[in-house]
Formats: structure tokens, sequence, C-alpha cells
């Protein structure tokens, strides 16, 4: 008869719940009444029963008692790999401090690094629906001025892409409309804030924390705002303020406070402090003049939230094609959009200028893809430098453990304990340094905080994504240093361990110098890119920009009379005794907004327009700057106005010859300009244009971060059509500048009681230009400094070993004659030897990595051999100092008290 | 002594093993009982009453052969012990002084 068997697994889980000693009988029982029932009743039925009965089965009684489950054996020595592996760990006492601080400075550095970079990759992630929201960006190009990319849209695109694109769920707009005076009616003191409006849809979009105020209807209705607590702070002194009235100096009514945010997070793109309704200007003819047909403007930010599952680039497929749907183009021009994800917005907006803002706003800040990538790697190779410590260390001291391990295999320990016990080791040890690290890090927070402007805390909700990843890391980490020790000593044979006490080490040494090698790879690369940076950064606040930066004051012009009445202001502030001199212009060089640029080409020239930068200035402008004349004049009075100066880039591009300036006959003709990248007509009148003399050329000075060329560069009249004035620049003389400024301000005060003295010292503006790099070359100098001295840990452990090795063999050579310097060179000689390798992979590699970061800036220094050179030099000294340390102390131990005791 | 107090179903599993004298194993007894007293029994339930029993000295159990349909699977054969038996002596002189203390009139009511 041919039986069939029951399931499996019914019979496998009574055998895994069951008492094992009622196992087999029961079993028995089952697979009894199983023959019979399947004979009778056929195999499903006597299955459906089997399991029927196997779960009647499954109550207290039969179920085993965990207890008896676990063999007591595993506890046991559980505990005795802890036992073992602090006893290991005290008896090296040397070795094993030298683990944990290089593990815990390595620590220190990936966690802080880790910090910086978890905060920048997390940008703008606290909104709930964070990965459906994107930005549409609008490439434009035209048949004549190239290409643009805009991070801006349509009015109507926002308004009608909802209907016409069904992935699209809800669209938001956002405009930055310039900066204005915003007051509280009841108490008026000037408050320079920028404007920003915002529709309805903004608030249920993102998820700012609202404080007061709901998010549904705080921006519903007209002459509404919502403010930040910090915005709020400074104005009334306290937080609730809802339903209060607030004013922008610029409009006739006062605007209702409807709600509270929270302060923005340090990781948001958004900086705004409040935001307008923007159905506050619906009644406004002009609003609906420029919007209801406003499919392909670049006036507004977009964001649009899309259903789960939707395709970006379809989705912006079809918003490309509903603009040309309802939107005849001008001939020659071309538009097309995409969508930018929301988490993209902060480090991959390279290229994307900032639209949607009036041009004395500032674009929201960047953050650097580049230094995040560096900085990664740098936190992975520090915490690997570490881990590369302790395998070496391990391995090398396995000569002393012999024994150990051989009475182990003898005793009969498998290979599995005896990993297991070095990994418990290596784990003890990775904890130790983990906690202090944790502890050293914490007490470095403030500081550090300070430093990278940012607001790092380690124990918030926030940061346990963090967390997470940090402890995985220094788990692997800890399984990975130690398991190459624990694969490599369990491996042996007991009786070879036990018999010549030595094992055949030439593979695992080589292995050993390899990680030695990529060590010091590492370390002199961050040496000459902290050499290189350092002095990037040093040539970029030392080089001659080309004008005078010092002791400039700017200040900014922000009410209507400080513009109409200059002449006066001028006069009154060059009367203060410390004032030498004083200038207006329209934009100041090392600018923080944005330069407008106009398309220009010489009168009767053939070719195109070429795009230029623009600005306004007045006769002072070059004495106060100190910028020299190559050729022709100054501007000298009013009658200038439509003549204009050109720096060099400019009179090159524009075919200016320096012979015909004096006779004033080369004219320019500027028909179209650009506050944000977009050009359009200079006049109302399409077809008229700016056409002005050139009477000067400058020379060429970096109005510009020294990242960018030196631009063509158009200087008119202050009285101009392209820019209006917006700044004095008053150079001032170095003593009791407190008292100067107090002076200005009372000068400007008089002149308009609103004016709120806005005002910035030019050259701590120009250090904002490089202040990322500034911080980025302090820290990686620390990190630098931290990977030499953790690999010079591990040199030091190592030396230190072989010299104990070796100390009979020394012993015996001193007998013999050998002399100190002979002895020192022969122990320090292996590990210089791999530092120099070691120098020698690292170069090309550092070189690479330091052209690819100076190309990032137009100006920059050359990197010379003598940067290699020293780097090698510091390495290899480094670890010469390290080794010859306990080289000439073995050197120097007399020979009778190594050998007398054999 | 110590109060000796049988339940029911394990009165009933008792005096089946001692029934079944010398061939008393999980399947046997579960089919007498269902045979004689018309009732389901569960294996579950049968197994952790013989159990019961068995710790608390009431039965006592061996080791028995194996057939082919069992795959191996030895029996395990039940006997009454002679606490056992004095255990179900007990109960059912318990009850019988009860009968015998119950009035007549009561049995004749219908």
């Amino acid at each position: 008869m041919k039986r069939s068997a029951p399931p499996r697994f019914i019979l496998r889980f009574l055998k895994w719940f069951c008492k094992p000693e009622y196992h087999t009988d029961i079993e028995g029982d089952l697979l009894e009444f199983y023959e019979r029932r399947r004979a009778d009743a056929g195999r499903t039925s006597a299955n459906v029963q089997l399991f029927r009965d196997v779960l009647f089965l499954f109550r207290p009684g039969i179920i085993q008692s965990p207890a008896i489950h676990q063999p007591l054996m595993n506890n046991g020595m559980i505990k005795s790999y802890f036992i073992m592996g602090w006893r290991n760990l005290w008896k090296g006492k040397l070795y094993s401090s030298l683990n944990v601080l290089g593990l815990t400075f390595g620590m220190v550095c990936f966690l802080l690094i880790g910090l910086y970079v978890h905060d920048e990759l997390t940008f703008d992630q606290q909104h709930l629906d964070a990965n459906r929201i994107y930005r549409v960006i609008t490439h434009e190009r035209n048949p004549n001025n190239g290409a643009s990319t805009v991070a801006a849209a349509g009015y109507m695109l926002a308004e009608e892409s909802t209907h016409a694109v069904p992935e699209v769920e809800m669209t938001t707009r956002m405009q930055r409309a310039g900066r204005a005076n915003l007051v509280d009616p009841e108490n008026p003191v000037n408050v320079q804030e920028t404007v920003t409006i915002a529709d309805e849809r903004f608030l249920q979009m993102f998820d700012f924390p609202l404080i007061e105020g709901d998010r549904r209807t705080a921006l519903k209705e007209p002459n509404s705002i919502v403010i930040t607590e910090d915005l709020a702070m400074r104005i009334f002194n306290r937080a609730d303020v809802l339903n209060k009235n607030l004013q922008f100096s610029h409009m006739q009514t006062p605007l209702k406070i409807t709600g509270i945010l929270k302060d923005h997070p340090h990781n948001s793109s958004f900086n705004f402090t409040s935001v307008m309704s923007e159905s506050t200007q619906y009644n406004e003819g002009w609003f609906k003049e420029q919007t209801e047909n406003d499919w392909s403007s670049t006036s507004f930010t977009v964001y649009a939230l899309l259903k789960p599952d939707a395709h970006a680039p379809s989705v912006a497929g079809k918003m490309t094609k509903l603009v040309y749907a309802n939107e005849e183009l001008e001939p020659g021009w071309e538009l097309s959009l995409s969508l930018q994800p929301l988490k993209d917005v902060h480090l991959r907006s390279e290229g994307i200028a900032d639209g949607a803002r009036n041009s004395n706003v500032e674009s929201i800040p960047q953050g650097n893809p580049l230094y995040i990538m560096i900085f990664s790697f740098v936190g992975i190779f520090v915490l690997l430098i570490a881990g590369i410590n302790y395998t070496n260390l391990t391995t090398a001291r396995a000569s002393s453990r012999i024994k150990e391990i051989g009475v182990r295999k003898t005793i009969g320990a498998v290979r599995g304990n005896l990993i297991r016990q070095f990994l418990v080791e290596s784990l003890i040890t990775t904890a130790i340094s983990f906690v202090a690290a944790v502890i050293i890090v914490s007490l470095l927070l403030p500081p550090f905080n300070d430093f990278v402007n940012k607001q790092f805390s380690l124990f918030t909700a926030a940061s346990l994504s963090f967390w997470g990843i940090a402890i995985a890391l220094i788990v692997a980490i800890g399984i990975l240093s130690g398991g190459y020790a624990a694969l490599l000593l369990s491996r042996f044979n007991p009786v070879a361990l036990l018999k010549g006490l030595k094992i055949g080490t030439t593979s695992d040494f080589s292995v050993r110098k390899v990680l030695v090698v990529f060590q010091f790879t590492v370390s002199t690369v961050m040496i000459i890119g902290t050499i290189v940076l350092l002095m990037q950064v040093k040539f970029l606040n030392n080089t001659n920009l080309g004008f005078d930066k010092n002791l400039m004051l700017v200040i900014d012009v922000n009410v209507g009379k400080a513009r109409s009445n200059f002449e006066w202001v001028k006069a009154e502030m060059a009367k203060v005794p410390a004032v030498e001199q004083v200038s207006v212009t329209s934009r100041v060089p090392g600018e923080w907004k944005t330069f407008y640029s106009v398309k220009a080409k010489q009168e009767g020239s053939a070719g195109e327009h070429q795009i230029a930068y623009a600005i306004g200035a007045d006769k002072d402008f070059l004495s106060t700057y100190d910028i020299p004349m190559l050729d022709g004049r100054n501007f000298q009075s009013e009658n200038d106005s439509s003549a204009i100066l050109v720096n060099e880039t400019a009179a090159k591009m524009l075919g200016i010859t320096p012979i015909a300036i004096g006779v004033g006959d080369q004219v320019v003709d500027i028909p179209v300009i650009a506050r944000n990248n977009f050009f359009t007509p200079l006049f109302d009148d399409v077809n008229a244009s700016f056409n002005p003399r050139v009477i000067g050329i400058v020379k060429d000075f970096h109005f510009q971060s020294l990242r960018d060329r030196i631009q063509p560069l158009i200087i008119a009249y202050n009285n101009n059509p392209i820019q209006p004035i917006d700044y004095y620049s008053v150079k001032i003389s170095p003593h009791d500048i407190p008292r100067t400024l107090e002076k200005l301000k009372s000068i400007m005060v008089k002149n308009d009681e609103r004016e709120p003295f806005e005002y910035h010292f030019l050259e701590d503006q120009l250090a904002l230009f490089y202040l990322e790099d500034q911080r980025n070359q302090t820290i990686l100098s620390w990190v630098a400094f931290a990977s030499v001295f953790i690999a010079c840990l591990g040199l030091f452990g190592l030396a230190t070993y072989s010299a104990e090795q070796r100390l009979k063999e020394i012993g015996m050579r001193k007998v013999l004659g050998a002399s100190v310097v002979s002895l020192i060179s022969l122990l320090s000689k292996d590990f210089v030897k791999l530092v120099f390798v070691a120098c020698c992979i690292a170069f090309p590699i550092a070189w690479w990595g330091a052209s690819r970061w100076l190309e990032e800036y137009a100006y920059h220094i050359e990197v010379t051999w003598w940067v290699f050179a020293l780097a090698g030099m510091m390495a290899t000294g480094i670890a010469l100092l390290t080794v010859s340390y306990q080289a000439i102390r073995t050197a120097l131990v007399s020979p009778v008290k190594i050998l007398k005791s054999e | 002594m110590k109060r000796i107090q049988l339940g029911e179903f394990e009165e009933v599993v008792l005096l089946t093993v001692g029934v079944l004298h010398g061939n008393a194993y999980g399947v046997t007894i579960k089919d007498e009982i269902e045979q004689r007293l018309g009732r389901g029994v569960t294996i579950g339930a049968l197994q952790i009453t013989l159990r019961r029993l068995e710790s608390k000295g009431y039965l006592k159990s061996k080791l028995g052969e194996s057939t082919e349909s069992r795959r191996g699977r030895p029996k395990l054969l039940f006997e009454i012990t002679a606490y056992g038996r004095k255990a179900l002596e007990y109960t059912k002189g318990s009850r019988d002084e009860l009968w015998n203390a119950l009035p007549k009139l009561v049995l004749k009511l219908k």
C-alpha cells in the first residue's frame, strides 16, 4: 500500500511547540488517526482534521516552556565572551587605549560631519507631502538671447493645470515682490522686510507649522498677512498678535494678521518672514491685466503637488502643451517646463535662476553638492581609517595570542566560538568608543553649531533616522574591523600553533601593509586638500579686486526721499569729518543682490546684441572706489545722463576703440534689459532704445565674486533709464566708527523719518562670498588633522609591537656592535617605505580632486609641486616621528636586560 | 489523606484506561470514549488530561510497540496505578454515599 504523508508543515508545527518528551507518541497517535481517516474520508478531509487536532493541541501543558528551549550552554558562552573580551582588552592596555582613542576620534569626526551632511540632505523634507511637491522650472529660448532657466512660471499655468492635467492635485503661487517697511500702525517702527505674496493654497501644500490661525483660511481674504514668530517678536515684542494690524509702508490699507508661523527650521529653503494673501491684489486693475493671459511669464514661483505615482516628466510635458495651447509665442521663441522635486531645490539648482522675485530680494541660499560629496567621503574615510587601525593592531598582536587560540581549540572551541570571541572584543571596543564619541560630540556641539551656523542637536525626534544610520554604520565598522582579525586568527591549525608557537604571517602582513598604505593615502590626500583650500581662500581674500573695499560703508536706499533728495544727503554726509568720499550708485561692486543686465551693441556695427551688466553711478563713483580710468573722461554733470563708461571687457566686446572716445561719437544701442534673466524692452515703446555715448573706459575690476570671470560692465550716469540709484557708498576714516555711523544715521533720518538705516561694510559683505569656503577649510583641516592623528596612532601601535617582537634580535645586534642609528633605521625603514608608497598614490588623486574643485573659480591658484612636496614631507615626517620614538626607545635598551632571561 | 478530587472528564478517562486494560493509548482511549459514551473527544483535551492524571500519579505509562500506520512512532500505553484505583474508589464511594442519602421520594418524582 502506498502511503501518502500528511503535510509536513503541520507536523513541523507540532514539533516546534510540543514538549519534546510528549512529541513522539502524540505524533504517532495523530498519524494513526490520519491513516484511518484518509482511508475513510480521503486525503483532504484527513488533512483538515489533522490540522484541527494539532490546533487543539496548541495549549498550555503541551507547549514547551521557553526556558527549556534555550540550552544553558549558550548563555554561558556569551557571558564568557564578554568576560574574556574584557580581560583581553584590559591585559593589553596600551593597544586597547590606542584602539579606543583612534575609534573615538574617527567617530567624533564622523558624527559631526554626518550631522552636517544629514542636515543638508534633508532640506525641505519637513512637509508631509514633500516627495510629491515639485517646483515648476521654465526653460526659455529666443532667437536673440539664447537660453535661460528660471524657477518660475506664469499665473494661469498655476491656475489651470489643476483642471487640465489630471495628475496635478494642487498648485500654489508665490512671489517675492520686493522689500518694504513693515510697520505696526499703532507703534510705527520701521522694519525692512521682503514682501512675500502667496495664494490661499500655499499653507495647505506646505506644512509650515502654525502656532495660531487656520491654515485653510489664513491667506484667503484680501489684506491678510501671516507672519513668523520671530517677526512678531521684533515688531510687537510678543507672539500672540493674531488679528492685529500691520502695514507695508507703500500700501494704503492695513493688513490683518491671520496666522503666526513657527520660525523656519534651519534646513528649509524658505526664508520668508511674512506672507501676504494674493487676493489682496485681486481688485487692483493692473493685477488683473497682467495675470489674466499670463501663461508664460516668469513672475510667479509655482509649486505643484502631484498625485501619488504621477510621472513628473510627463506631467511637465502636459504643462508645456497647456502653455502652447493657450498662448501664441512670438516667432522664434521656445519654451518648455520641467518639474524639480522639492528635495532637489537646495542642492541641485545649479544653473536654475531663482525667479519670481524683485531684483532687490536676495535669492534663496543654495547648498553645494560638491562639498556634500567631499564631506561624505571624508567622514566615511576617517571612520575607515579608525577601523583599519583596529584590524591592524589586532592581527599584528595575533602571535601573542597564539597560545590562547591553540589551547581553546584543543579544548574544543570550534571556529565559530573563536570568531564570536574576537567579534565581541571588537564590539566592546567600538561600544566604548561610541559612548566616548557621543559625549565628546555633545560637548563640541555648541561651538560647532556657532561655527557652521546651524542648529544641530543630538537628541531630537527629527534626528532618529540619523541615529539609525550612524549606529548601523558603527556596528558595521565594529564587525568589519574585528571580522578580518577573527577570520584570520581562528583559521590556524591548533597543532601547528602549539608546536611552533608562530604563524606563517607573510600573506597577513601584506594585507596589513596595504591597509597602512590606504590610511596614509587618505591622510595625504586630505593634507593636500587642506593646503590647497587654505591657499585658495587666502588668495580670494587677498586678491586685489581692482577697487578699494576697505572702510567702505554701504547704506541702502529704502525710502523714496533718500533717492530723490540724494544731492542734499550727499552734501550733508560730506560735511561729516570722518567721511572721505560719498557716491551714489544703483549697485555696488561685490553686490549681494541681482545685477541688471542689458543687451548692447555699438551703433552701426554688424552683428548681434550682446549681454553686459549695467549699473548707474554718479561722478564720484570712480574716485570713491579708487577705480582708475584708462581712457576718456569721467562723468561731469547732468548733461552726461546719456553718456556711459564701460569697463575693459565691455570695450572689447562692443568694439570701442580708445582713440575715438574723446570725440564721443561711439554710440551704444541698448534696447532691452533683464532684471531676472528675462529680457524685456527698456521703454514702453518696443522699438525705442537707449542710445548713450561712450565717454570713457575704466580698468576692469571684480564687481562679482572671484568664482566668475570679469564680465562686461556698462556704467551709466546716476540719472539713467536702466536703474535708479539704490545705495550710498561712504568711504570713511577708521577712527571712532560708531560716532560716524550715528552721524550718518541722523542725516538719513533727517531726510526722511521713516528711514530704517540699513547699512553694510563692503568688506564683510565680500567676505560672505567665501564664507562657505572658509568654513569648509576649517572643517577640512580639523578632519585632516584627525585622520593623520588616527593613522599615526595605528602606526605607533604597529611600531611598538614590531619593536617588542624584535627585542631579542635587537639585543643580539647590539651585542654584536650595531650602532643606535643603524638600529633605528632598521626599525623605521619598513614603515616609512609604506608611507612613501602612500604618497605616490595620493598625489595624482589629490591633484585631480584639487583641480576639479578649483575649476569652480574663474580666478584661482595653480596647484604647484611644492604643495605635494610639503604634504609628502608632512606625512613622512609625522610617520617617522611616530615610529622612531619607539625605535629609539628600543634601540637604547641595554642588551643585558633583554638577553639575560634566556 | 490528601484530598482526591477527580473532574468528570478525568474520571471518564481514568475508567476507560481501566476498561482497556493493557491496550490503553491515545487512539484506543479516544475510540472507546466516543463509542461507549457517544461524545466527541479532541486529541488535545485527551492528551492534556492523560498527562495531568499521570503527573498526579493516577496513571503510569510505558512505551509500547509501534505499528506500520504509526511510522515507527511508539505507542504510549497507560495503566492505572494503585493510587489511581484508590481515587476511583473514593470517588465512587462518595457518590454512593450521596445516593444513599438521597430520599427515595425524590427519585420517584419524574
